[in-house]
């Protein structure tokens, strides 16, 4: 199973825009991680997207969390019990 | 001193609410987000741990916008002198497709 989780991390980084990636469960724990993201992100992660959810009563529709700078932007969404962030390059 | 604080706020487009917070409170509201203590509270908790995020070698803020996009509208947060600008977006946004 973790193979499958490293292999896809592996292939996100293929993208040229992307520098970083991360996997983490819901008390911040890292599952796995890439390039500019490391296990110090994994609470601030799951913990910002746990606070976007709240911000709707509709548990269903699940935000993205967009921290924008010069350094790029880091995305983040949950997906079930998993908070996937993203570090990409503005293009 | 609140419509100077607002007169930008209210000529973004597609604007269906904004908040003004500082540390003390809501400073203005409107919209759908008049008198919005709730979601206010939560966005100045996203903001704080927002802040707590730090790339390895940048000295850089953690960021100059925050936003959270739901599947219909996106709150779109700056932080300006003490203060916090969020405003509420309709937006027309699609979940990505699966191929």
């Amino acid at each position: 199973m973790e193979s499958t989780l490293e292999q896809h991390l592996d292939d996100t980084m293929k993208n040229p825009a992307i520098v970083g990636v991360l996997c983490t469960d819901q008390q911040g724990h890292n599952l796995g991680c890439r390039g500019s993201l490391s296990d110090e992100h994994g609470g601030v992660v799951s913990v910002l997207a746990r606070q976007a959810a709240s911000l709707m009563r509709d548990p269903t529709d699940t935000p993205t969390v967009c921290l924008e700078s010069d350094s790029g932007n880091i995305l983040m969404k949950t997906h079930g019990s998993i908070t996937v962030a993203v570090h990409k390059m503005a293009s | 001193m609140t419509t100077a604080l607002t007169q930008g706020l209210e000529r973004i487009p597609d604007q269906i609410g904004y908040l003004v917070i500082s540390e003390d409170g809501v400073l203005a509201s409107a919209g759908e987000l008049e008198n919005d203590e709730r979601t206010a509270g939560v966005i100045m908790q996203m903001v704080q741990t927002a802040c707590k995020f730090r790339l390895h070698g940048t000295a850089d803020p953690p960021f100059k916008r925050l936003s959270v996009m739901f599947e219909d509208h996106a709150y779109l947060v700056t932080v300006s002198g003490q203060k916090v600008f969020v405003v509420k977006r309709q937006s027309n946004q699609r979940e990505p497709i699966s191929v």
